[in-house]
């Protein structure tokens, strides 16, 4: 792929993202309802307690729960697992694979692959007469995978269930300052703009295209394409300042407070709460 | 470099939350004072274009294409306060929307990529650069500070891996968090981004730089404060 159709590759899949998520976010179904200062407070004290298990049957049991509060919400579960099994593959299985060899995790050897004919050592490396997968290693591997399906897959409902703003704006019930939330809001807003703009950068060269660019060349454009965004950013910051000004800003960063919670927002945050605390003590 | 959840034990990713926090709070309270109502958006521009850099994919020697994390580049051009939050805010957007590195992993990423990265980046770049304003000393101080600057966070984010054997073990030995020794995860982190996306990093670097010496020196942050 050259690095015309890789850049557009990467930046339709960003704005595709934030498509998705945002339309995801609008429909109404369980975990749409729920206030998103519960559905923050959840999702962080879900995280903690799967980074807190040891064992892979509590995750196991996590990853039926976050299942089931999936199928409630009403996402299709098809789509929303074909996001998560690949993270989950890539950063739980895959990373962690080596590890299940003897060579990295001791343990009892239940499936040889290579037999030499005596061990060695190399400094401070011990390779063993056979080397296989443990049973130890093996558990370790399913545990980081189950660990990291866990983890994106609250992250996905979290975010597929909840608009960008108000997970941003929800995490005001951790007292992170509202200038902080306006900067991490503005720039989730800017970047869907800038990457519409990159796009259609690649898309006006390919055009012109007639055979490949050489690589210097390419290097050239991109650094120029990248110069170009740093005076765009600069440019539309100085737009962003003069029209806050323009309406009177007072120097007091201030996001509109909450709707009140209603009783579905209490009963759901304690169902949740209450089987948190049940994973944690199992 | 982005570490996902599940990897950092609780005892490692609760400190180096800590860790950040410091480093946010004093960018946020420095820029606060001297820029007032501009900061929010200036720092939320940054942000965008640091995120921005990441999606560009450059023709490397090879015939592959390859991203820069653009920490170094961004202390260059914006200074190295801008690159702590610029960079953070990235990190966070891409845990969040992305799923690119884990929530519990915030802290870490943020320490390891928009901490150390872009300290490291810019003052190996000021002390490399000495005086000059172009030629060749210029461009290896812009090379060595992406290069190095990757090269070290990844070499940070190893020690935190290595060291989870040590401190998270089950009672049969078997390690709970990521599970590789220093005496695996430094090297592999070491080699793979001293040999390989160090030098990437370096190149987008140098590449960026050279434009912005050539058509905009007046904005490099780096070069204009002598």
């Amino acid at each position: 792929m050259s690095f015309i159709d890789s850049g557009i590759s990467h930046f339709g899949r960003v704005i595709k993202t934030g498509y998705i998520q945002w339309e995801l976010a609008s429909k109404d179904g369980f975990f749409h309802r729920i206030d998103a200062r519960i559905k923050v407070l959840f999702l962080i004290f879900f995280i903690i307690i799967v980074s807190l298990k040891k064992e892979i049957v509590p995750e196991i049991i996590i990853a039926l729960f976050v299942f089931g509060l999936t199928a409630i919400s009403r996402l299709n579960l098809f789509n929303f697992y074909k996001k998560v099994i690949p993270l989950g593959f890539i950063f739980g299985f895959l990373i962690a694979l080596p590890s299940a060899f003897n060579v990295i995790t001791k343990g009892e050897v239940i499936l040889p692959v290579i037999h030499f004919s005596r061990s060695y050592d190399f400094w401070i490396y011990h390779v063993p007469e056979t080397i296989g997968i443990t049973r130890e290693g093996i558990s370790g591997v399913a545990m980081l995978t189950l660990r990291v399906v866990n983890s994106v897959s609250l992250s996905f409902l979290i975010l597929y269930t909840t608009s960008f703003s108000e997970i941003i704006r929800a995490l005001k019930v951790f007292r992170v300052p509202d200038a902080i939330l306006m900067i991490i809001t503005l720039t989730y807003k800017y970047i869907f703009i800038f990457a519409k703009t990159v796009e259609d950068m690649h898309l006006a060269k390919k055009s012109r295209m007639l055979d490949e660019v050489a690589n210097t060349e390419a290097r050239k454009w991109i650094a120029g394409r990248i110069a170009f965004m740093f005076k765009k950013t600069q440019q539309r910051c100085e737009e962003v300042v003069k029209a806050m000004l323009g309406r009177g800003f007072s120097d007091t960063i201030k996001l509109y407070g909450f709707r009140k919670m209603n009783s579905m927002d209490w009963t759901a945050g304690f169902f949740l709460f209450f089987a948190g605390v049940i994973f944690l003590w199992s | 470099m982005h570490i996902p959840d599940g990897y950092l034990s609780p005892q490692t990713y609760v400190p180096l939350y800590g860790a950040s926090f410091i480093f946010w709070a004093v960018a946020l309270k420095k820029f606060k004072k001297d820029m007032s109502a501009k900061y929010i958006p200036y720092l939320a521009m940054a942000s965008a274009f640091s995120f921005l850099i990441q999606m560009f994919n450059i023709p490397i020697p090879g015939g592959t294409t390859g991203h820069a994390v653009g920490a170094g580049i961004i202390a260059i051009l914006l200074g190295p306060w801008t690159a702590v939050i610029a960079v953070s805010v990235v990190l966070i957007i891409q845990a969040v929307v992305f799923g690119d590195g884990g929530i519990t992993a915030i802290g870490a990423n943020c320490f390891n990529m928009a901490v150390v990265m872009p300290f490291v980046s810019y003052w190996i770049f000021k002390v490399v650069k000495g005086n000059s304003k172009g030629g060749m000393r210029l461009y290896t101080a812009a090379f060595l500070s992406g290069w190095l600057g990757l090269s070290i966070a990844a070499l940070i984010t190893a020690v935190e891996f290595g060291i989870q054997p040590l401190i998270a073990m089950s009672s049969d030995g078997r390690p709970l968090y990521a599970p590789y020794p220093l005496s695996v995860a430094v090297p592999v982190m070491a080699l793979e981004h001293l040999l390989l996306f160090g030098i990437v990093e370096g190149i987008v670097t140098v590449l960026l730089l050279k434009y912005f010496i050539k058509h905009e020196p007046d904005l490099i942050y780096a070069v204009k404060e002598y």
